[in-house]
């Protein structure tokens, strides 16, 4: 946990201890001083000490979960304001006290006005709610001048026995009507914010609707009751206790309707959340309409896909659907989903109140499109990759059979017409020398083995290029005279069954050949190892190995590149382990049986 | 080998005009060439019918173009015939070398460039169709070129190898001393040493000395 969190966690702790600790005093002091005869019921002071009690605890969730720090301290501070008037029966007798507290001892309704206004974003939204609470801060200053400067302990009508030192002037009517104007206007701006909130709440979508009722209705029933006991305290009659009693639980419901609409609006987005999820792992068809209903809590979601070839919508199933049937029918609305091109990908079809949360379907049409985005890219890639690996394949394929060509071409042609020109040659000589041309007869002679030299040569080229062996005998046989041929003593163990296909056997045999030249060339190795198994029936493996100084690595010299895309090209795995100074051993694995193989 | 009555001989290779040569360079050497065919097919045919005493075969032709001289022999074999066949090859490839000999005796392998030495040809020939086994020297030279760890040859000195050398090509213990301008006593003293130390038995037929031998120096 960071330090600062800890700090703010103790702090905020501390803060809600002191005002409930503060408030529970303000409850009890003030029950205990009232005399016996003036007090309320138990049980109504339980439940008026129970309401700052709710507000302390919403205020701790509030600022966990809240989207703004101002919502917890509106609640703390509705805590410290919610003043019995009990309490006047403790501090009516401290003059420079009991005109302060009687002078913001209302404040606690104009904290709750507040905080239903900045349900649920955390800040005061528009220009109407900043009018209302401008009011009511400005009626709440007026009111406490008017207590502090204007009031008598007779005209606030509490138990306050000593004059109030700050007054200035006698005129107990004006207090009077600054005292029940305050509280009119008060009982007004309730009910204006109530009425605001129930338009609001009857605009709202389902999901909106659903946990969020309790805000509206507590306010309403509180806005209620407060106008009620402001019309009382004008009469001047008695409280009703039923009504009393209301207001209490209405304004104790106000924190918890708060912190309830909060983290379903954090569920909510935990959801969207799930979909984008499912989104990035690219889901089946299915499975998203499932999500999307679960996401816009709306079981009547459909979801129609575009279908390019049949240029229409159809269902999850793939049956093709009317385009009247999917239009909106009254209880429904269409939301289309397109691609940034404009090609279209999906229809869905919602529940119309959902219209109105048009950032939630906005979240679910991004994800949609991004999906679906995702899933074309893929199959994109994918298509391309593989035309990529046919390609390669059909190049590696077309190289080896040039070089069966060309080695065919050499063995029939250029070599063929050398032989029998030699052949003539003799003839030419035996001739001349039958008709004592000694000379030319030697030369003759000479140019023969000049010729057989060139022979020679040529054959070594023509196995350099392809081996015969390789297409006559496989790997048994090619893969023991390659291995003859190097420098290096190789120890050769071929276990490869008959006969592979030509792609591989050349593949392997290349690979061998370089994997040797390399040893020859780099390695300073004394002994090397060769060794071609089939391995589970399904794939051919490789393992070169040479006692040198190691050090080799895949992207080194063009040897190894030259291995490694052969390989690459049967769709094969390469592996080299070399660390210096304990040899090389060069493992490759390919498949047999790939889809890439068709012989 | 040849006094009592001329050789007849058979010819099969693709290629027509070195067909003719070889029949010009066998007629030359006093041997009748009776057939000239351009597949093993046909040749099979011509051996079928009798008459012959060798065959002389290029080792790729159509259909294939890779084995079908081998083929042809082994199928020459199996049917029981005895005659000379001698393999006619681009390749100087041991292991093609050492499946002709594999065949039998009366079998050699030489590289078609020896057309243009008429009396190795005609020797080579004659050597077949007396059962005698002929390998060319260059694939001798390429097995022996091998590298091998811990190789047996290692053991034998430079005059043992060379004899080793014509033991393969398929040279009898006389044919070796006439080579080599040396004694048969000394020759036949070289080749017990050279069977001992590659711990190869002595043999009393000459074919089977010369494939022991290959297929030493091809196992090495």
């Amino acid at each position: 946990m960071a330090p600062g969190r800890r700090g703010r966690i103790v702090r905020r702790t501390a803060v809600i201890t002191f005002v409930v600790a503060l408030s529970l005093w303000m409850e009890i002091a003030g029950f205990m001083a009232t005399p016996e005869a003036e007090r309320p019921e138990v049980s109504y002071t339980t439940l008026h000490a129970i309401v700052p009690l709710v507000f302390a605890a919403c205020a701790g969730i509030a600022w966990r979960i809240g989207p703004t720090r101002a919502p917890p301290r509106l609640m703390v501070a509705f805590v410290v304001l919610w003043i019995p008037q009990s309490i006047y029966h403790v501090i009516g007798g401290i003059d420079w006290l009991w005109p302060l507290v009687r002078g913001v001892d209302l404040g606690w309704g104009v904290i709750a006005g507040v905080l239903v206004m900045v349900y649920p974003k955390g800040f005061l939204g528009d220009r109407f709610d900043r009018w209302i609470a401008g009011i009511a801060v400005v009626t709440s200053i007026v009111n406490l001048l008017a207590v502090l400067l204007l009031a008598s302990p007779q005209a606030v009508a509490c138990e306050c026995v000593v004059p109030n030192p700050y007054r200035i002037a006698d005129a107990p009517a004006l207090f009077a009507l600054i005292d029940i104007g305050y509280r009119v206007v008060g009982g007004a701006l309730a009910l204006a914010i109530a009425g605001r909130l129930l338009v609001r709440w009857v605009r709202a979508s389902v999901p909106a609707r659903t946990v969020a009722f309790l805000m509206p209705l507590a306010l309403f029933a509180w806005a209620t009751t407060l106008a009620a006991q402001a019309v009382n305290y004008a009469a001047s009659s008695t409280a009703n206790t039923v009504l009393n009693t209301v207001s209490l639980i209405a304004m104790a419901s106000i924190p918890v309707s708060f912190d309830a609409g909060v983290a379903h609006a954090r569920n909510m987005r935990a959801r969207v959340a799930d979909l984008m999820r499912i989104t990035r792992e690219g889901a089946d068809r299915g499975l998203w309409a499932e999500s999307l209903a679960r996401t816009l809590r709306d079981a009547s979601v459909r979801v129609y896909w575009w279908d390019e070839e049949r240029g229409r919508y159809v269902d999850a199933a793939g049956t093709p659907i009317d385009e009247v049937d999917a239009d909106s029918r009254g209880s429904h609305s269409i939301l289309p989903v397109a691609s940034p091109l404009g090609t279209p990908i999906a229809l869905i079809r919602h529940d119309r109140v959902l219209t109105d949360n048009m950032r939630l379907l906005d979240g679910v049409s991004s994800a949609l499109r991004l999906s679906v985005d995702n899933g074309r890219l893929r199959s994109e890639i994918e298509r391309t990759l593989e035309q990529v690996r046919q390609s390669r394949q059909r190049i590696v394929e077309a190289g080896d059979e040039a070089r069966r060509r060309i080695e065919r071409d050499l063995h029939d042609g250029a070599q063929q017409h050398l032989v029998s020109l030699g052949m003539r040659l003799r003839l030419a000589a035996n001739a001349a020398r039958g008709a004592g041309e000694e000379r030319l007869a030697t030369e003759l002679g000479d140019s023969i083995t000049m010729l057989n030299q060139s022979l020679k040569e040529l054959r070594e080229l023509a196995h350099g290029i392809h081996p015969s062996l390789l297409s006559s005998g496989g790997l048994a046989l090619a893969v023991p005279e390659l291995a003859g041929r190097c420098p290096v003593p190789v120890v050769v163990d071929v276990q490869a069954e008959g006969r592979l296909p030509e792609l591989i056997e050349s593949t392997a045999y290349f690979v061998l050949a370089e994997a040797l030249a390399n040893i020859a060339k780099h390695s300073a190795a004394t002994r090397a190892w060769v060794r071609a198994h089939i391995v589970d029936g399904d794939r051919l493996e490789l393992v070169v190995r040479d006692n040198g100084r190691g050090g080799a690595r895949l992207d080194a010299g063009t040897g190894m590149v030259g291995i490694s895309d052969r390989v690459d090209a049967v769709d094969g795995t390469i592996e080299v382990e070399s660390p210096p100074g304990a040899g090389t051993t060069l493992t490759v694995h390919i498949p047999l049986g790939g889809p890439l193989i068709e012989h | 080998m040849n006094d009592a009555r001329t050789l007849r001989v058979a010819i099969a290779d693709d290629a027509l005009l070195l067909r003719e040569g070889i029949a010009k360079v066998l007629e030359g050497g006093g041997i009748e060439v009776v057939g000239s065919v351009g597949t093993g097919d046909e040749l099979l045919e011509v051996v079928r019918a009798g008459g012959i005493d060798a065959a002389v075969l290029d080792i790729r032709m159509p259909p294939s173009y890779r084995d079908e001289g081998i083929t042809a022999l082994e199928t020459i074999r199996s049917g029981g015939s005895t005659i000379g066949v001698l393999l006619l090859s681009m390749y100087a490839t041991p292991e093609y070398a050492l499946r002709v000999m594999g065949a039998g005796s009366g079998t050699g392998y030489l590289l078609k460039e020896r057309v243009s030495e008429p009396q190795t040809l005609v020797r080579a020939v004659e050597t077949v169709a007396s059962g005698g086994s002929v390998v060319d020297p260059e694939v001798v030279e390429q097995l022996v070129k091998r590298t091998r760890a811990d190789d047996p040859l290692s053991r034998l000195t430079e005059r043992e190898r060379s004899v080793l050398e014509l033991m393969a090509q398929g040279y009898s213990n006389g044919g070796i001393a006439q080579t080599l301008f040396l004694g048969l006593k000394t020759v036949e003293t070289h080749v017990r040493s050279i069977l001992q130390k590659l711990d190869l038995e002595e043999s009393p037929e000459h074919h089977r000395r010369v494939l022991a031998v290959l297929t030493l120096l091809g196992e090495r």
